[in-house]
């Protein structure tokens, strides 16, 4: 906690020496935001401006602050039911310098919670660090993250927002394999042949965990990724972690996605070994399709098995079938129903629901 | 006469989009006068979707839009990032979870030639007609 109430005060104090040595603007042909500018009001550091979805940008000193939040609920098979304004995450990203990108994501936890176990609302409000990093590099094909961040493997990890996803829940395999974030450093690039691009990012574990987690000691892996013009991505990415006193376990992956059109999305995952989470071997993949029916609404399904290392434990075969409505960018409203080929509390079938704002 | 009827409404149905579509000027991709590097349609793609944000001497390139579903940001659109401005939405939502937002927009096409002809690290777009001494055409956008 004392680490990030320092990285927190660190980041105010760089935010107001960027202020003075910022340059000054051409007001004729100074350049906006994209997108519906919200609010907006000139002042001593430059103009204030938010944009939904895109953050408030103050001024000149190049620090972005922006979010999401969810307002969720579940009605299970079995009678459980709850609703929860589960979260509110925070991003502060600032860009000191053109090689230089600060993030940092602020999780403030449950802050509303009524469930049917219980006869009143309650709440147990906490704070988490989700990711707090830096990026340094002066080329596209070479750049080095150090802090806090989500662990690259597959598609949907790397994208675990609410608003940014088409159903309630996660895909079995990315819940409950391995570690969601990292904590060390990752060398990372790009490069651009034939058109498409192609990233790496080989990554390692060294940092003490700031809120004793239960995650690996230690893990590293590495991520490979095509993606062309054309609308399809393809990847591939090993995992490697090792928990206190156990020996090293292995995982890989395979991810695709294809945009065939605009208004339909492909998507697969699948992971095959060892995760941080268990020991014994584990595997699983998901299978995804959206398809937009008529403008802003989407329809969702996705198939997921997953074979979990617990020998005492059944494999899932799971179905998600749902509506998803985008009426604004920065806006989503999600419904969707988990069949399961048996109940417990990993598949946990049923209804859920959930609203989210990007701002 | 059923039949002839049918094949004119198919003939109307196909030719009516082609007909009232509005066709854009050709587009002339510019920077600085100072700067000499090449890009490609592709590199362009990737530098408006923010992959690619360095020029080859290490500089930050400084990629600029007009506003949204103006006529020319939508050919722009068509034309070299191949999606629409709302699929676009979505991709963007995907970078600002990493805090990478999308190129900045100017308000008119005589401000884009402006700002290129000043900062040696903008690129933008302008119908070619439109182009001057003050800058160098990178690369053209047939209509």
């Amino acid at each position: 906690m004392l680490a990030t109430r320092v990285s927190l005060v660190a980041l105010m104090l760089l935010g107001c020496v960027a202020v003075a040595v910022a340059a000054d603007p051409d007001t004729t042909t100074y350049p906006r935001r994209e997108g519906p500018e919200l609010l907006g009001a000139d002042t001593p550091i430059g103009r204030l401006e938010y944009v939904p979805g895109r953050g408030l940008t103050v001024g000149r000193t190049n620090l972005t602050i922006g979010g999401f939040t969810t307002v969720a609920g579940a009605w299970l098979e079995g009678g459980h039911g709850e609703v929860q304004l589960d979260n509110a995450n925070f991003f502060l990203f600032w860009d000191p310098l053109p090689w230089v990108h600060v993030f940092s994501e602020i999780e403030l936890t449950r802050l509303a919670e009524w469930d049917t176990d219980r006869a009143h609302a309650h709440s147990a409000p906490g704070i988490d660090v989700d990711r707090l990093y830096v990026d340094v590099g002066k080329a596209d094909i070479l750049n080095l993250r150090f802090g806090r961040f989500l662990t690259p493997i597959g598609r949907w990890n790397q994208v675990l927002a609410d608003p940014l996803v088409w159903t309630t829940s996660e895909p079995l395999i990315v819940e409950d394999v391995f570690d969601e974030t990292m904590r060390g450093a990752m060398l990372w690039g790009t490069t651009f042949p034939r058109g498409g691009a192609f990233s790496y990012g080989l990554y390692g574990t060294f940092l003490d965990s700031i809120h004793h987690e239960d995650q690996a000691q230690h893990s590293a892996g590495a991520r490979l990724e095509w993606a062309s013009l054309a609308g399809w991505t393809v990847g591939a990415s090993y995992f490697a972690s090792q928990r206190t006193g156990q020996r090293w376990h292995h995982l890989g992956g395979v991810d695709a996605l294809w945009r065939p059109h605009e208004r339909v999305e492909l998507s697969m995952e699948a992971v095959s070994g060892e995760g941080s989470q268990a020991a014994g071997h584990e595997w699983g993949l998901y299978a995804q399709g959206v398809v937009e029916m008529v403008r802003t609404l989407y329809a969702v399904g996705r198939y997921e098995h997953f074979d979990p290392a617990e020998h005492d434990q059944r494999a899932h075969d799971l179905v998600v079938v749902g509506l998803t409505w985008v009426p604004r960018y920065y806006l989503r409203l999600k419904a969707d129903y988990r069949i399961a080929d048996h109940r417990d509390d990993l598949s946990a079938p049923g209804l859920r629901m959930s609203f989210s704002i990007l701002f | 006469m059923v039949r002839h009827v049918l094949g004119a409404a198919l003939v109307l149905v196909l030719l009516v989009p082609a007909a009232s579509a509005p066709e854009s000027p050709p587009l002339a991709v510019v920077v600085h006068r100072a700067r000499h590097d090449e890009l490609s349609l592709a590199d362009l793609a990737q530098v408006y979707l923010r992959r690619k944000r360095f020029w080859d001497d290490g500089t930050p390139i400084v990629p600029l839009n007009l506003p949204a579903g103006t006529p020319l940001r939508v050919a722009f659109s068509r034309a070299v990032l191949q999606r629409s401005e709302t699929d676009l939405a979505d991709y963007w939502n995907r970078q600002y979870f990493y805090g990478v937002l999308p190129p900045a927009t100017l308000a008119s096409t005589a401000a884009v030639l402006r700002y290129v002809a000043a900062d040696p690290n903008a690129v933008g777009y302008v119908p070619l007609p439109e182009v001057d001494d003050s800058v160098t055409v990178v690369l053209h956008l047939p209509p």
